[in-house]
């Protein structure tokens, strides 16, 4: 066969490819120019006939028969593949199961400490973290603990042979951040803390906190107020509003529990707020004097708020699970509904 | 701490309903935490008299009894059995309905008409007690309208108080606090007696040697007693309290700590040696038996009451068997002091022994108000037990201070709560406070504090008592504002968020372990470790004794409690810190990440019911690793051979990036898998977050996206078995010019025509140049020479066509 008739029988291919209107149709045109009886296998033997001068170009053009009219009876079969299917022709199942491999969730107590790294990083909050295993120093005594405090017990207190705790809370976290700095300081610390407690429903020796603290010049309780507020509406939703009650902390001097509306009653009280249309939340205060000392500010040019939140109350409360040891079952039934 | 109204009143005006009083006591920092009702108004319910008991015939356990109600006998049946003709109890009549709600009907027990009900204690609301009826003082006619003999009901609160406020632990606490939030005076009782006996000083002796353990202890001493029961006011208001009425010398000291917070001590007089209290610390291997009956032995160092012969209290916690007051007691010792806090702590927790006294002392009593407690108990004692009071107190108290001064700017009140509370209302609230204030300047005032208010310290502390006594609701909440502290940078934080995210991308779900697991747990997976661990020495229990080392075990666990909930499938991961320990016992922390498949998880699409075997899932765990490497911007990550004690052999690698070993993953030996019934392979892995969490904030560097067209070659070879696809890979990159861009393998199969022990393996070779359009033959001349390679160096038989 010579090349030009090899262009030709292309040529010829394509328009029948391009005419036809059916599969069967198609089907007999693939046979016929490129099946095991059709031209291309015929200009493949021809091959050997050629001379070794125009062996190359030969072949170049008998490559190019190949490409060109495989593609164009690729795309045909596409498209009346397509319109086949919108023809209603076609038996295929459109019905069946999707497949690509699905998302995996976060725990949920990673969902709210990342949503509350979020929110207080638009106001400026950056993290900070700390050890798990702490010092009596930077958990009680910087703290303004002292040393007879019942939390300190054994029976409340995991104290580990070095002399080391489990930390307690996230607050020794305030102290290294303070330690390392000056003022401004602005930040939260979320992270794992440990008490004696024995587990049920709404207690777990393994827990997560997250702690807030700024410090600088005239910062008040309004602010810490406002700043909670603003909190609690990005976090429980719109119309959630926050009441502060006296406490006490040894860290912090007026020392409050700020209480947030209930999100599910909106304050009308019901059986998630214990009809009293409020949640306990957070414990805070303004930073005692006297833990600005121990870090060595200055407490007469600067004050400061913190505030500490449990992280496993805030999802119980938000996703409406009423055992904590849900959240440290794991069971795949449990942790799927977070996707 | 239980706090009835009525005997608040006692002491404050206010007029409030309990619910209103409860509010103000809340937000002003004392959490009143219930509110109970004890009694009702008793309608129908008069004091009946027992007149005959019989067995009823029908029923073992029931009596029968014609009780009297003042005008006839009324048939009754009745469960209980703790009376006996002559009694009296309370009794509801038909038609009454008793507090709890039961509504009293006339009906027929087992056959027998019943007319009414002896009620028991719980039944009235006055106790939880079930255990029979109430009985009453015979000396009460029959008939008695049942509310005479009850009193009226009454309201008691249950209250918290915090730990730096142990002046509020007592009736009389709680009032001042009232008085202060109604702006009302608070009025104490009189503590005025007579004192006719000899002077106290004649007739005992105290030598405090322990003036750190005890910075103040007063005695007097009381003869003459007549021991009998309180009067019933007293033990109404013991019981409403929580306190058992005993007689009235106990009754009286037990009056007074819950009056006034001070916990006081009777010893028998006679029984102490030469009528001499000595104060001391124990020594090492001394002992001594306490009121509870238990010989307490390890005494070294605690603050001891003691005579010249033997220890006779342990001070501040519980008195000693053989000093206390008995039935013969006539003559009394009374003991008021001020124990050292920390000493009393220390002694309360190292004995495991708490009292109501430990609990006062541990947090603070009143140092100034030890004398008036003294006084208290000794008027009571002379009203109520005849008692002759000697005259005078011994009242040791050597390093007597004068009260706490504070400055407090009003100015800085107003700045740090953020609220403009006026100069005047703040020193109102120190006066309200029965705060005294020494000087009242311009721009603030002296403050000077008295001894029951011990947390108050520094100025912040007044700043306090402003805000909650002034209420917190007037802080207003400030809109917030943004500020920046540009040098803060928590970018490691953020890079595990961002792999957190990524993990869930790539479809795994997250899992939260508690850091502590047992050592049977840990020892399922491997003991090899053992030396790491940190070992708990308080656990909660033995579940969670031990700090994890790793957090493979917990994955394993994980995976097969899933898997006996019937959940087959499970893609998990978990991000979290472990604990070592160092040879010289120093503990570090490692944040890692662990990922645990078990099941199809790697499956998509159909063919759900084929097994998982151990290659297709070790493929899809070290698949998940590259993937996180690729997304963390984890560089040369390379994945070597490796032994894991639980890893099965030869299914186990280890994780290296820039070099080093981060991690692990492999097929978990199915001698573990045995241990949670898996009968699958199931695969984990654990890397070093530190690792795959640094390179993440790493910018990109666009590289020019390619112009020319690439040319691919595939090549398929037969090789032994033992050649290996890194080995194949690189021969090729050895031998491949820098226009090779891509290899990717695409087949590998076996087959008895290519013979035992032998494979074939099939690549895709992608050349491209950034600087022209490669011919056929460049592709050509690369090809033959990588196939060369392969031949030449793995022995390699390349398969030629197609």
């Amino acid at each position: 066969m010579t090349l030009d008739e090899i262009d030709k029988i292309k040529e010829e291919g394509l328009r029948e490819c391009d005419a036809v209107k059916t599969l069967p149709e198609l089907e007999a045109v693939r046979i016929k120019y490129i099946g095991r009886n059709g031209f291309l296998p015929q200009i493949m033997k021809g091959l050997k006939d050629v001379s070794p001068d125009e062996r190359s170009e030969y072949g170049r053009i008998a490559n190019e028969f190949k490409n060109r009219v495989g593609s164009a009876l690729d795309l045909k079969k596409a498209e009346l593949a397509a319109g086949g299917a919108a023809n209603g022709e076609s038996t295929f199942d459109y019905s069946m199961p999707g497949i690509w491999r699905g998302l995996g969730a976060k725990h949920p107590i990673s969902s709210i400490i990342e949503e509350t790294i979020r929110i207080f990083g638009r106001l400026g909050f950056t993290v900070a973290e700390g050890p798990d295993v702490e010092t009596g120093y930077h958990n009680f005594e910087a703290l303004n603990t002292p040393a007879h405090h019942p939390s300190l017990d054994n029976t409340d207190t995991f104290w580990l042979e070095t002399g080391e705790l489990l930390r307690t809370q996230t607050s020794p976290v305030q102290i290294r951040v303070m330690e390392g700095r000056k003022p401004p300081v602005r930040i939260i610390t979320p992270g794992r803390c440990y008490r004696r407690d024995t587990t049920d429903a709404t207690h777990s020796a393994n827990f997560h906190q997250v702690e807030g603290l700024y410090v600088d010049r005239n910062v008040s309780l309004a602010d810490l107020k406002g700043t909670l507020a603003y909190f609690a509406r990005e976090m429980m939703g719109p119309g959630v509003d926050v009441r502060f009650r006296p406490h006490f902390f040894p860290f912090t001097e007026p020392s409050v529990e700020a209480d947030f509306t209930c999100h599910v009653c909106g304050g009308k009280g019901c059986r998630v707020c214990k009809n009293s249309g409020w949640i306990e939340i957070a414990g805070a205060g303004m930073v005692d004097p006297r833990v600005f000392k121990k870090v060595g500010y200055d407490s007469e040019e600067f004050t400061g708020y913190a505030f500490g939140m449990g992280i496993e109350r805030i999802a119980m409360i938000k996703y409406g699970i009423n055992d904590i040891r849900f959240l440290y079952e794991n069971d795949a039934r449990f942790l799927q509904q977070f996707v | 701490m239980k706090v009835p109204i009525s005997w608040l009143k006692e002491y404050v005006d206010f007029d409030a309903s309990p619910e209103e009083l409860a509010n103000k006591l809340t937000f002003s920092g004392t959490e009143v935490e219930s509110i109970q009702t004890i009694g009702g108004d008793y309608k129908g319910v008069v004091v009946g008299e027992i007149k005959t008991i019989e067995k009823h015939a029908g029923a073992d356990n029931l009596l029968i009894c014609q009780v009297n109600n003042g005008r006839e006998d009324l048939q009754v049946v009745c469960g209980a059995r703790n009376f006996n003709v002559g009694d009296k109890a309370p009794f509801a009549m038909v038609g009454a309905k008793l507090p709890n709600g039961m509504e009293i009907l006339e009906r027929k027990v087992r056959g027998v008409l019943s007319r009414g009900m002896l009620c028991a204690e719980d039944e009235l609301a006055l106790s939880d007690d079930h255990g029979g009826i109430m009985l009453v003082s015979r000396d009460i006619p029959a008939g008695t309208p049942f509310s005479e003999v009850a009193g009226p009901p009454e309201t008691v609160f249950g209250i918290e108080i915090t730990w730096n406020r142990p002046d509020c632990l007592s009736i009389i606490g709680m009032a001042r606090e009232i008085a202060a939030l109604f702006g009302t005076k608070l009025k104490l009782p009189s503590v005025d007696f007579m004192e006719r006996g000899e002077p106290v000083d004649v007739m005992a002796e105290v030598d405090l040697q322990d003036a750190e353990g005890c910075p103040r202890y007063t005695a007097r001493v009381l003869t003459d007693i007549r021991l009998k029961p309180s009067p019933q006011w007293m033990q109404r208001r013991l019981t409403l309290c929580g306190v058992r009425p005993i007689n009235n010398v106990v009754d009286i000291t037990n009056y007074v700590l819950l009056e006034c917070g001070q916990p006081l001590h009777a010893f028998d007089y006679e029984l102490l040696r030469d009528h001499k209290i000595i104060v001391r610390r124990g020594f090492s291997g001394e002992r001594m038996s306490t009121l509870d009956g238990v010989e307490r032995q390890t005494l070294d160092k605690a603050v001891l009451i003691a005579d010249p012969v033997r220890p006779v209290a342990l001070a501040g916690i519980m008195g000693g068997a053989g000093s206390e007051i008995n039935d013969n007691t006539r003559n009394v010792l009374l003991e008021s002091a001020y124990f050292n806090p920390p000493d009393i702590r220390r002694t309360s927790s190292k004995l495991g022994l708490s009292t109501e006294s430990s609990y006062r002392f541990e947090r603070g009593v009143d140092i100034g108000g030890v004398d008036w407690a003294s006084r208290r108990a000794a008027a009571l004692m002379v009203e109520h037990a005849d008692a002759v009071a000697a005259q005078g107190v011994i009242d040791v108290y050597p390093g007597k201070q004068e009260n706490r001064k504070i400055k407090c700017r009003f100015s800085r009140v107003r700045s740090v709560l953020g609220v403009d509370v006026p100069d005047e209302q703040i020193v109102g609230i120190m006066k309200f406070l029965e705060l005294q204030v020494a000087g009242h300047e311009k721009d603030h005032c002296i403050v000077e504090v008295p001894t029951f208010r011990p947390d108050l310290q520094i100025e912040a502390d007044l700043v306090e008592e402003v805000a909650r006594i002034n209420g917190l609701d007037k802080v207003a909440a400030v809109v917030p504002q943004a500020k920046v502290v540009v040098d803060a940078d928590d970018s490691v934080t953020r890079a595990v968020i961002a792999c957190r995210s990524n993990l869930t991308g790539l479809g795994l779900m997250e899992i939260m372990n508690y850091s502590f697991l047992s050592e049977q747990l840990l020892n399922a997976v491997s003991t090899v470790d053992i030396d790491s661990r940190v070992v708990l020495p308080n656990p909660v229990s033995s579940d969670y004794s031990v700090m994890r080392n790793s957090l493979i075990p917990h994955m394993v666990d994980t995976l097969g409690r899933n898997l006996a909930h019937q959940v087959d499938n499970a893609a998990l991961f978990e991000i979290g810190k472990v604990f070592l320990k160092a040879a010289d016992s120093s503990i570090s922390e490692e944040n890692h990440i662990c990922v645990g498949l078990m099941g199809k998880a790697g499956r998509v699409g159909l063919s759900q019911r084929r097994p998982v075997v151990s290659e297709e899932i070790f493929l899809w765990i070290k698949g998940i690793v590259e993937s996180l490497a690729a997304a963390q911007h984890v560089d040369d990550v390379v994945f070597k051979t490796a032994e894991h004690a639980g890893m099965e052999k030869g299914w186990a690698a280890v994780i290296e990036a820039a070099g080093k070993p981060c991690g692990i993953l492999g097929v978990v030996k199915p001698e573990i898998r045995k241990k949670w019934r898996m009968i699958e392979p199931i695969a984990i892995a654990e890397i070093n977050a530190a690792v795959f969490v640094s390179n993440i904030f790493r910018q990109v560097q666009l590289k020019p996206i390619p112009v020319y067209p690439a040319v691919s070659r595939d090549v398929a070879m037969v090789v032994n078995e033992s050649v290996r696809h890194e080995d194949v890979i690189k021969i090729i990159k050895k031998a491949a010019p820098r226009e090779l861009t891509g290899v990717e393998l695409f087949d590998i199969f076996r087959s008895e025509q290519i013979g035992a022990c032998r494979k074939s393996m099939a690549y895709s070779l992608t050349y491209r140049s950034l600087e022209r359009t490669l011919t056929d033959e460049d592709a050509n001349r690369y090809h033959e020479a990588i196939k060369d390679a392969l031949k030449n160096e793995l022995k390699a038989e390349i398969r030629e066509g197609k």
